[in-house]
């Protein structure tokens, strides 16, 4: 018994004198580690702001900001320095980005990353010196697109996250977004879905057409404005008479439109590719033509072909002039060339004839499906000629 | 969902990728040690994963409940391996008094845990990864069976090494070494894998 | 060990009873750690220290401290003074903390200074603990130095961080990676028993008792020379 106690009792003295000892040492180093640690932090601050000196950070819970700032500090000469987490081909990509005072981009690396192929440590210096407007015209890297991609929209957010904090306002709103508000609000009845109208006859000064998928109504978009109308084409949207009047002709327009199908097998020299051809009672025609891009003459073992054709919906007048283009289908390769799926790409034909169409911005990297596109493009030309009588071949 | 599908990623990737005696060399003397036998190997295996997972339980919420809120963190180590110490003296008690059998298969590798650098390894590492309580058990867990998963693995390969003619310098533990080289790399090649195993 | 001198308790340690080469002791920071010089040279020195300190504190408390607790009490100054370093090394050397990360903690469960505290410090005294805790941390600074050293300059390009720019081409980063390290553990203990003739003390006579595993390990980590082969 006696000798328990004094193994108890030795073992608890040995404790207390080497918790003493410890609490010493921590009460000498714990404030030196406090120091470290806060310059530690003001290193990687300062490697995207070296003319930053003192930073505080910033309360972000007091501001609306894009979702991928997690940190925000203010630096004394007036810029700000954000920390971003992002995904880039996998997630906990984390981005220190400084923005000066005028706007542009002082700094940017990448803190910690589990991308595959090492353009994280390098991408933010071609970044550096950018603003919010020309940040776009730096080129993501080919076969790194995730990485920089996702790096160069981080880096956008910290400009953006920069503005709110210097007091301005952001839409911080995706393009998306946007649209999908003014659609709303110019007609709440459709309860926020819309599609948008493939549009097959001419309509003087309407830039686009939504219809309410519940059939309430359209949205005529006029330039900056979006006009509200019911589903028998009257405006109900605040709008002068003019642009009224505008929208309701094109609505009206719409709602007269019947088409007719077209028999192939009564054209002779239409293109194989052809799939199936409308002609409208005002004598427009809407054509479904396929095009081969990468899916049918690319491939390789990186990104194999699909086997797929690239299906266009594109609506001309009897003249040749577009109206409207849509991909309806593609299969090219992810991220690439399925940007042919994008308004930003096949809106461009909008307008174009055959002596223009060949004047759009190609999908970069992408040169077998942009060419493709343009080659179904042309026959679609060669298709109205030949149903209008005008080429014998 | 979400949650489960984080907690498997933890799991998966602390007993494939992250493998703690393979790629963090924690608990490596007893890899080398006790895997001559597959028996052996399985029964430390076991062993270690089931006090790994209580050290985990318990020194989570010390950690965070007292620790913590009395400002004393830098008590983490020495109270972990007390923790850890009892814990050991007390799960063999216990084995020994409920289940004679069970101590019979696994009590001779209790005493060699407590001096196991993974089970203090998983505990500290739980905590400075920020892991929340049901995210440590589950690491804990996948630590665990990545360990007893090298073992088995090793003890497979060192049954064969033992057959074969090694050069006089590197008997014993220097061919062991360079086995073990060889499975550390064919798991560096499941890096990667279970992050893109979810998206 | 007793008719030797005090030389020959400092040096044994460095050379003939190399703990990592010979005894094969710690081995999980000496293969984490050894990635490269800095990181190998900092283990060793805050191992040494914490060698050194628990080396004299058990010798002097060896009277005190009784038989049944002795493995517990060993534990607790050894944690101690762990942390102590843990806390100084993170206030004056942080880069060094980064580095090591959890190593540093596991130093605790470190065979080396347990082993030395039971078959050492507990039966010695405090001038001769102090320099076997001087000479075993000098053995396993230099010994994770030698390997750091062949893992860094040929698979990293670098000495403690500058490059060497001839190799920059032929580096072979496998050596900085896990199975790196087994490798070069691996063909460093052959190298080293090929020089001695694999004349090493057995463990067995040394400083295993002190490791639990002692019983189960007969030619495992502990038993570094399988001589009876």
């Amino acid at each position: 018994m006696k000798k328990s106690i004094k193994n108890v009792l030795v073992l608890v003295s040995i404790c207390a004198v080497v918790s003493v000892l410890m609490a010493i040492t921590n009460a000498i180093t714990a404030p030196i580690i406090a120091k470290n640690e806060s310059a530690n932090a003001n290193k990687a601050l300062l490697e995207v702001m070296p003319d930053g000196k003192t930073f505080d950070k910033v309360d972000i819970s007091m501001y609306t900001l894009p979702a991928t700032v997690s940190e925000a500090y203010r630096a004394e000469t007036g810029g700000y320095v954000f920390k971003l987490t992002t995904t880039g081909y996998s997630s906990g990509f984390v981005i220190m980005c400084g923005v000066n005072t005028d706007g542009t981009v002082s700094g940017a690396v990448c803190l910690a990353s589990t991308e595959t192929l090492g353009y994280e440590k390098t991408f933010g210096d071609l970044l550096t010196g950018k603003n919010a407007e020309n940040i776009d015209t730096v080129d993501t890297v080919s076969g790194a697109t995730k990485t920089t991609g996702a790096y160069r929209s981080a880096v956008k957010d910290a400009l953006n996250a920069a503005l709110i904090l210097g007091g301005g306002s952001v839409d911080i709103r995706t393009e998306e977004e946007i649209l999908a508000d003014n659609l709303s609000s110019a007609l709440p009845a459709a309860e926020g879905k819309f599609e948008k109208l493939f549009i097959v006859e001419e309509l003087d000064g309407v830039d686009a057409v939504y219809k309410a998928i519940n059939q309430t109504g359209f949205v005529c978009v006029i330039g900056e404005q979006f006009i509200g109308l019911d589903e028998s084409g009257a405006v109900i949207s605040e709008v002068s008479e003019e642009t009224g009047e505008t929208a309701e002709a094109a609505i009206a327009k719409i709602l007269a439109t019947e088409t007719t199908e077209l028999t192939l097998s009564d054209y002779e020299g239409l293109p194989s590719q052809l799939v199936s051809a409308e002609r409208t009672a005002t004598g427009n025609y809407i054509i479904l033509i396929k095009g081969a891009g990468y899916g049918i003459i690319g491939g390789d073992d990186y990104h194999p072909a699909s086997g797929e054709y690239i299906y266009i919906r594109v609506s001309l007048t009897k003249d040749g002039k577009i109206i409207d283009c849509l991909t309806v289908s593609e299969e090219e390769t992810d991220g690439v060339g399925s940007a042919c799926a994008d308004e930003s790409f096949y809106g461009q034909f909008v307008g174009k004839t055959e002596e223009t169409y060949e004047d759009i911005d190609a999908i970069s990297g992408a040169t077998l499906t942009t060419d493709g596109y343009k080659k179904a493009i042309l026959r679609a030309f060669t298709c109205v000629k030949i149903f209008e009588g005008g080429v014998e071949n | 969902m979400e949650t489960f599908k984080s907690l498997l990623v933890i799991l998966l990737s602390s007993v494939l990728v992250n493998n703690y005696v393979l790629s963090r060399f924690l608990g490596i003397c007893p890899f080398l040690g006790v895997s001559k036998k597959l028996g052996q190997a399985v029964g430390m295996g076991i062993s270690v994963t089931a006090v790994m997972l209580l050290a985990s339980a318990i020194t989570w919420p010390i950690q965070y409940l007292i620790l913590d809120n009395l400002g004393l963190g830098y008590m983490q180590t020495i109270v972990f391996i007390l923790v850890i110490a009892a814990l050991v003296q007390m799960l063999e008690v216990m084995l020994k008094k409920f289940s004679p059998a069970l101590h019979k298969a696994l009590g001779v590798y209790l005493p060699l845990i407590t001096t196991n650098c993974a089970v203090l390894g998983v505990a500290i590492n739980n905590i400075t990864d920020g892991y929340g309580f049901l995210e440590s058990i589950v690491s804990s867990l996948g630590c665990g069976l990545g360990f007893l998963l090298a073992m088995v693995l090793f003890a497979g390969l060192r049954s064969r090494i033992d057959e074969s003619e090694v050069p006089k310098q590197f008997r014993g533990l220097a061919v062991t070494l360079i086995a073990a080289s060889f499975i550390s790399l064919a798991f560096m090649g499941l890096a990667g894998i279970v992050d893109n195993l979810f998206v | 060990m007793k008719k030797n001198g005090y030389l020959s308790v400092l040096t044994k340690g460095i050379f003939k009873e190399n703990p990592v080469f010979i005894l094969i002791l710690g081995t999980c920071p000496t293969l984490a750690t050894t990635t490269n010089v800095v990181g190998a040279f900092g283990m060793g020195i805050a191992a040494l220290v914490v060698l050194l300190c628990s080396n004299i504190l058990i010798s002097l408390l060896r009277r005190v401290i009784p038989d049944a607790v002795r493995i517990p009490c060993y534990i607790t100054i050894i944690a101690g003074f762990v942390t102590v370093v843990q806390m100084v090394v993170q206030a004056f050397f942080p880069a060094l903390y980064e580095m090591l990360g959890v190593y540093l903690a596991l130093i605790v469960v470190n065979c080396i200074i347990l082993g030395r505290a039971e078959m050492f410090a507990s039966k010695n005294t405090v001038v001769k603990s102090a320099l076997d805790g001087i000479g075993m941390g000098l053995g396993f600074t230099l010994a994770l130095c030698a390997m750091a050293t062949v893992r860094e300059v040929f698979g990293a390009a670098s000495f403690a961080g500058i490059p060497i720019p001839f190799l920059e081409e032929y580096k072979i980063a496998f050596l900085v990676k896990a199975p790196g390290g087994m490798l070069v553990y691996g063909l460093l203990i052959a190298l080293v028993c090929a020089l001695t003739n694999g004349k090493g003390p057995k463990k067995k006579t040394f400083s295993c008792a002190g490791c639990p595993s002692a019983g189960y390990c007969n030619t495992g980590s502990c038993g570094g020379e399988k001589e009876e082969v």
